[in-house]
């Protein structure tokens, strides 16, 4: 009278796993959808807030086309495949958090500052090859001999801010979203000299 | 008849039950985002650049930078530190206290009168963010402070107007690989919007053999002249990483991303040991005397991490801190570079053996490589304007600028950033790369260009 029973049961597990695990499985944190979406305009704000804003990304994911994150000092969408919005994972790309670190407006001719929050999925504008040419009413470029603090050295395929200008061994500790794989931080780079990359600047900083 | 199909029914309508139970346990509910945080603030992070060496007779400056920690969307809410350096002479047995000032551009500053800075001293400094919160750069303090040695003698050595364009050309190629994830390629992970990352290290083995770090690719490259490169899959989360092989073949690996990490591979590639470092930013590994040692930031001082197993400690490594690079006979090496000038120089203990300062008409960048050689120093430090850029090879005699020639930089692809050269006897290894790959080229030392 069972009869039955035990291959239906094998073939509904082999079924509900194959048909929802394995898609499920592949774009598996959606930490996005804890983003949020909050914003406020605001007056001008100086180098060393804007540095605070930033390291709060320092150790957290990087996501292509992305723009949240929060602050605990892990990736938490690891491994996901570049260059794919649609992951979903935790994290700015470089020009994100350049975009949000800056406090810049999605308005590309108001030059004036909004704050974001970590939390809000915004990626701005810009690309890097836009940061790198100046694009933008709060962009310039600027000799890479005189940036400091808080500017930043873009290619046309990264950007990153100088976190803390000129170590021991004559780098410069940068602020990024570097890779998937590396997530975010605040490593020692050699854009400086390196002629792939052009010094940027925010315009308008309190100080 | 008609009943047949019931229990068959039955069972797979349970079985999809049991199947979505438990994806909705193990899958959903172990992706399920972290979200925002509700930690309290961390102290966020002193910055500095210890000054190292310094002129005999000269007042030193510390300058201390401070990030603050935040958590929540309060913007406006920075911290306001404040703190003191703590100082001890040479020949003093206790530190005395200097309180810091705020500057006019946020940094912290105290200014080590020349009296007290003429024979060298320890320092650290302690900082409280206005939070109550309150650290210590180095972190260890008294135990393993950072140190200024005095200069009292060198040699200036003017490098010279750059050869941008007019570079040697390598007295061979090692090895040359395309891009890709084959035995014959190395690892590439490029793409709009984020870093351009090759194999991000190499060192030369005892035996002549060069080692790679194919990152990307999560494994290492050893490579014999007329023989096939042989591939050692290993542990690597991913980003960019170091690498280091010790005078007994053992492969020290440094993990950049994520949680810092050493790990050490026998010379066959068999792992030993893995541990994380203290400090959670480095950029070099370097085979010392006793194990590898690491260049670790914020503190700017060289970590030891063990060689064998279990690996030291975070508060071992903090405690056996060093400023100098340890390179073996009781010496070690000290950098202090900026755009104008590059200070190098032979350390033993708290005394200066020898020292050079490095001029010249065109911007500095960084200090590529550093190693003992024939008496003095080779070095090789980059050359740069806003539009070029050119490696300069250095042999820093006792004397005088012994030999000095111009290497293209080849830096299509980024390496970790102080990872492009390796020195052997005479013998000057490159990591180089183009659109079309990366190759290793050697430079005989030697000549004027």
């Amino acid at each position: 009278m069972r009869r039955g029973l035990l291959p239906g049961l094998v073939g509904g597990l082999a079924f509900v796993l194959l048909a929802i695990g394995t898609p499920a499985g592949a774009y598996h944190t959606h930490f996005q959808y804890t983003c949020n979406s909050g914003y406020f305009n605001d007056n001008p704000v100086t180098r060393a807030a804007a540095r605070d804003y930033a390291y709060v990304a320092a150790a957290e994911g990087y996501q292509w086309a992305g723009g949240c994150w929060n602050d605990n000092n892990r990736d938490d969408s690891p491994g996901d495949p570049p260059e794919d919005p649609n992951t979903l994972g935790e994290g700015g790309d470089c020009s994100g958090l350049t975009f949000k670190s800056w406090w810049e407006r999605s308005e590309t001719g108001d030059p004036w500052f909004r704050y974001h929050s970590a939390m809000q999925n915004t990626h701005g504008p810009y690309t890097a090859a836009d940061f790198k040419y100046g694009a933008g009413a709060p962009n310039t470029t600027v000799a890479k001999a005189n940036t400091v603090y808080m500017d930043a050295f873009a290619s046309t395929y990264h950007i990153g801010m100088i976190y803390w200008a000129n170590t021991a061994y004559n780098q410069d500790r940068i602020i990024e979203a570097k890779c998937e794989a590396c997530g975010s931080g605040t490593w020692p780079r050699t854009y400086r000299g390196n002629p792939d990359f052009s010094g940027v600047r925010r315009l308008y900083w309190a100080g | 008849m008609k009943r047949t199909w019931r229990w068959p029914l039955a069972g797979f309508l349970l079985g999809g039950l049991v199947g979505a139970t438990f994806l909705t346990v193990n899958v959903v509910g172990a992706s399920s985002p972290t979200g925002p945080s509700k930690r309290a603030p961390s102290f966020g992070e002193i910055l500095h650049t210890p000054p190292l060496l310094a002129r005999a007779g000269k007042p030193v400056e510390l300058s201390f930078g401070v990030v603050c920690g935040v958590v929540e969307d309060r913007p406006g809410e920075n911290c306001t530190p404040h703190g003191e350096v703590f100082i001890r002479a040479d020949g003093d047995a206790g530190f005395t206290k200097l309180p810091l000032e705020r500057e006019a551009d946020g940094l912290l500053s105290a200014v080590v009168p020349a009296g007290e800075a003429r024979s060298g001293f320890d320092y650290y400094a302690a900082i409280d963010n206005g939070h109550g919160q309150r650290a210590t750069l180095p972190e260890a303090a008294g135990a393993a402070p950072q140190h200024v040695w005095p200069l009292e003698s060198w040699r200036t050595v003017d490098v010279g107007p750059p050869h941008f364009g007019e570079s040697r050309a390598p007295s061979s190629v090692f090895a040359k690989f395309g891009w890709g994830g084959g035995d014959e390629t190395l690892g590439l992970d490029s793409g709009r919007e984020q870093s351009r990352i090759g194999p991000s290290a190499f060192d030369v083995a005892p035996d002549g053999s060069v080692v790679v770090l194919d990152q990307v690719n999560h494994r290492l490259v050893r490579l014999r002249r007329g023989h096939e490169p042989a591939v050692l899959p290993i542990d690597f989360a991913g980003g960019e990483g170091d690498l280091a092989v010790a005078g007994d073949g053992r492969i020290y690996v440094l993990e950049m991303s994520g949680k810092t990490t050493v790990r050490s591979f026998s010379a066959a590639g068999a792992p030993i040991a893995a541990g994380p470092l203290a400090e959670p930013v480095a950029d070099m590994v370097r085979a010392g005397p006793n194990g590898p040692l690491v260049h670790a930031y914020p503190s700017e001082m060289w970590l030891p991490t063990g060689a064998a197993r279990p690996p030291l400690t975070q508060a071992q490594q903090l405690r056996a801190a060093q400023p100098a690079r340890s390179v073996g006979e009781g010496l070690g090496v000290v950098v202090h570079a900026s755009a104008a000038e590059i200070e190098l120089a032979l350390v033993r203990g708290d005394r200066v053996v020898r020292a050079w300062i490095l001029h010249g008409p065109t911007s500095f960048g960084e200090v590529q490589l550093v190693e003992p050689y024939r008496n003095g120093l080779l070095t090789v430090v980059r050359l740069w304007d806003e539009k070029h850029a050119e490696f300069r090879v250095l042999h820093l005699g006792p004397e005088s600028l012994a030999s000095s020639f111009a290497v293209a930089p080849g830096e299509w692809a980024e390496t970790a950033s102080l990872s492009r050269f390796r020195l052997r006897g005479d013998t000057l290894y490159q990591l180089r790369s183009s659109h079309s790959g990366a190759e290793i080229a050697t430079y005989e030392i030697g000549g004027m260009r």
